[in-house]
């Protein structure tokens, strides 16, 4: 079985409490599947190639916190994995 | 992803969120009445994705929104595959999901605001049982 991946998308400081209450929901899940998936954290901004943020084996959240620092890669990640079926969430 | 959805699949170009300026057709604009921190009801639609996940009707929520779907373009959460999963109780277009997709579900509220140990929220239970089956599969 591929390793699950998760993609978070925020652009809120770490220290945000939405930022941790989004990373905590994401640990609360895990445990309750018994899953260990591999998360990566990353501001709009540090999105330079959507292919690395909605790969094979991803799921992605996009975080509270608009405006996004980059609207449109924003978008291009949400497009991509409507296209291609990746699993997404957008709160 | 209502923006998105908006320019790629129902054909305004234009689409865009109020909080980034008055360019454009504003999909996304500021709330009659903020619901910044506040609890809201939710009732969730019969049968959708959204519903199977909670196992219920209804649902206390939190939101930090300020911003919400046009009132004059709430059609386009039910069309081009998207379907509205939640409303609120104003009867306003909380959520959505594609009905095409393993797993694409917007929410104008905050789920992970009201996630704990041991009760996780069923919105990211299903995220991650949708990306664990897909990994299963090998997609």
């Amino acid at each position: 079985m591929r390793k699950v991946v998760v993609s978070v998308l925020i652009d809120l400081p770490a220290e945000h409490p939405y930022h941790r209450a989004t990373l905590n929901a994401l640990q609360h899940a895990s445990t309750h599947h018994g899953l260990t998936p591999e998360v990566r954290v990353m501001g709009t901004d540090a999105i330079e190639d959507v292919d690395e943020v909605v790969g094979p084996g991803t799921a992605v959240v996009i975080g509270p916190g608009s405006p996004y620092r980059n609207q449109d890669a924003a978008h291009g990640v949400v497009q991509a994995a409507r296209e291609r079926g990746v699993p997404l969430v957008g709160t | 992803m209502l923006v998105e959805h908006a320019r790629s699949l129902i054909g305004l170009a234009d689409a865009s969120h109020a909080e980034y300026g008055d360019e454009g057709t504003p999909v996304i604009t500021l709330l009659a009445c903020s619901l910044q921190d506040q609890t809201i009801t939710v009732e969730l639609t019969p049968r959708s994705r959204l519903a199977r996940l909670y196992g219920k009707e209804s649902a206390t929520e939190r939101t930090t929104c300020s911003y919400g779907l046009a009132p004059s373009l709430q059609r386009i959460a039910s069309e081009c595959g998207m379907r509205v999963a939640a409303i609120d109780e104003t009867g306003e277009v909380r959520a959505v999901e594609r009905v095409d997709h393993p797993f694409f579900v917007g929410t104008l509220y905050q789920p992970q605001l009201t996630s704990a140990p041991g009760a996780p929220h069923p919105v990211f239970v299903g995220l991650l049982r949708a990306a664990a089956f897909e990994a299963a599969i090998g997609r």
